[in-house]
This record gives structure tokens, C-alpha cells and sequence, in this order.
């Protein structure tokens, strides 16, 4: 009894901190969860739906290194260091077909101490939210993801981007890649993809 | 000197095999000469030079020629993957480059706003 109350003193705190660690690392991370916006693309005119973890990445990478186009180098060193990329852009024919609520389940996980949002522009007036969020190690000098929460009447995005990401280079992407920089047409058929497989719909 | 001839002469004489002999020498001669390949005797007989040679190659060829298969079509299936994956990769990026792109611009449309009195 008293060696069991001895071992109980000694490990205990030991026993806490691990429970600390693996807790703050369980709040740093930087993976959305946004499957629950899956439900809105069966009421979307387009969708686009990508995940992409790290071994498809990888994968993706590789094909990019040994291209010679300097626009798919440029992609590469964007994406050589990164965990993840998860997109899911919905595009409706009418306005309120997603609710608060979806919105509001993004956000709540960007609302914790590990993120911190750059940038925010809402406007009541057109029912517009543009957010971009960013989680920093704790010095803050190295970035562990980037969120974009775009939200207007007729279209709700978010991005989620888990690893080192420039945000420079990534802005300086768009106009490139045979995509011209504004007034971007997109064709109005539902596009769908999530790392090789089928999204679900 | 004549018994002794006579001796020898009455022992190398002439005579005839009793009836029935050839047929028994022949009945002797027969199961040495046509032997029955057992299962084990025909074993050895496949893995003897050159059926073991030519065997071994079209063994060797035959695996070859899968190994192979089997590799393009990996390689085949891994770049079309990686070809999917990259088109993704790119529809991303340019989605979020366009995204950020927007917010910076509403935020620098939002600062050149005059202030509300």
C-alpha cells in the first residue's frame, strides 16, 4: 500500500504532463475539420472538393519536380514541405443555402488560442465574411497552416493548408498556372476530387 | 596321352540345350533390358541436361515478361495517380491564391474607404 502510494506520487506528475503535452499538441493542430460542409454539395451548382494528405503530396511533388515548366517549379516549392491541402468550394444557383451553423463549425475551431486571424473583412451589408487565419509555432516564426474561410451570399469557401506555406508565393500564384489573374470564368460544371478518390457527394 | 584325348574330345563334344532353353534365357534377358521408369526415375529424368536448361530459361523468360507487366503497369497507375493529384494540387492553390488575392484587395478597398462621420 505504501509502495503503491509512493509510485502514485512519483508518476502522477509525470503522468500529467504527458496528459498536457499530447493535449496542447491535440489543440495545435492545424487540420481543419470540414467534412461537415460534405452535406452542401448536393445543393451546389459546382463544387470543388480536394484532399490531399501528405503521401499524395508527395506523389504530386514528384511529378512537379521533373516538369520543366517553371509555373509547375513554382507549385513545387510551394508544396515540397506541406502536410495537407483541403479545399472545399461550393458555388450556389440561390442565396441561403448554407446556414450559420456551417459556417459557424468552421469557425469555432479557428476561434482557439493556436490560431490567429491576419486578416478579416466582414460586411454585413452584402452578407460577405473573408477570414484568413494562420497557426504559428510558439515563437511564431514558423507557420504550422493557413485557413481561408470565404463566405458570400452564393458561395462559401474554405481552404485549409497544413504545413509550412509561403503565403507570399502562394498569393503571387494567382495570373499564373494559364489562369488569368481576374475576372476568372469557371466553367459551371460540378467538379469533384479528394486524393484519387471520389468525393463524397 | 590317348585317355586324355579322349577325355577332352567326350567333354567339348556337341550337344544340344535341353527344350525350352532360349525361351528362358530370353525370359531372363527381358525385364534388365526394358526397365519400368518409376515416379522417382522419371524425376530424374526431367531435371537431366538439356530439358533442365531449356526449362529453366522459359521458367526465367516466363517471369520475366510478368515482373515486367507487373512493373509498367505500376508505373503506369503511379503517374497517372501522380497526374490526377498534381491537377489537384494546382485547382487548390489556385483556388486559395484567389481567395487570399480577394480578401487583400477587400481589405485595401475597405482602408481607401473614407471614414463614416
Amino acid at each position: 500500500m505504501r509502495k503503491a502510494t509512493w509510485m502514485m506520487s512519483r508518476l502522477g506528475p509525470a503522468l500529467l504532463f504527458v496528459l498536457f503535452t499530447s493535449a496542447s499538441a491535440w489543440g495545435q493542430d492545424p487540420r481543419l475539420k470540414i467534412n461537415n460542409l460534405d452535406k452542401l454539395s448536393a445543393k451546389a451548382a459546382e463544387v470543388v472538393d480536394v484532399t490531399l494528405d501528405e503521401p499524395m503530396l508527395k506523389l504530386a511533388s514528384k511529378f512537379m519536380a521533373g516538369d520543366e515548366d517553371s509555373e509547375d517549379t513554382e507549385a513545387f516549392e510551394l508544396i515540397k514541405d506541406l502536410k495537407g491541402v483541403y479545399v472545399k468550394s461550393f458555388e450556389f444557383d440561390k442565396e441561403g443555402e448554407y446556414s450559420q451553423a456551417d459556417l459557424d463549425a468552421i469557425r469555432s475551431q479557428l476561434t482557439t488560442s493556436s490560431w490567429s486571424r491576419m486578416v478579416g473583412v466582414i460586411s454585413k451589408h452584402d452578407g460577405e465574411i473573408s477570414e484568413i487565419y494562420m497557426m504559428t509555432e510558439s515563437g511564431g516564426k514558423k507557420v504550422l497552416g493557413l485557413a481561408i474561410l470565404a463566405a458570400e451570399p452564393k458561395e462559401l469557401t474554405v481552404v485549409n493548408i497544413v504545413g509550412p506555406i509561403d503565403i507570399g508565393k502562394l498569393s503571387s500564384l494567382e495570373g499564373k498556372m494559364g489562369i488569368p489573374k481576374m475576372g476568372l470564368e469557371k466553367d459551371k460544371k460540378t467538379k469533384s476530387s479528394s486524393g484519387g478518390q471520389d468525393a463524397k457527394k | 596321352m590317348k585317355d586324355l584325348e579322349n577325355e577332352l574330345r567326350k567333354a567339348l563334344e556337341r550337344r544340344e540345350p535341353p527344350p525350352g532353353f532360349a525361351k528362358q534365357v530370353l525370359a531372363r534377358i527381358k525385364p534388365a533390358a526394358t526397365p519400368t521408369p518409376g515416379w522417382r526415375g522419371a524425376l530424374f529424368a526431367f531435371f537431366r541436361w538439356p530439358r533442365l536448361g531449356w526449362t529453366a530459361a522459359l521458367v526465367a523468360a516466363c517471369l520475366l515478361v510478368t515482373l515486367g507487366a507487373v512493373h509498367y503497369r505500376r508505373a503506369q497507375q503511379e503517374r497517372a495517380e501522380g497526374e490526377a493529384a498534381k491537377k489537384q494540387v494546382i485547382e487548390a492553390l489556385h483556388l486559395a491564391s484567389r481567395k487570399l488575392n480577394v480578401t487583400w484587395r477587400k481589405v485595401q478597398e475597405t482602408d481607401r474607404r473614407p471614414p463614416r462621420t
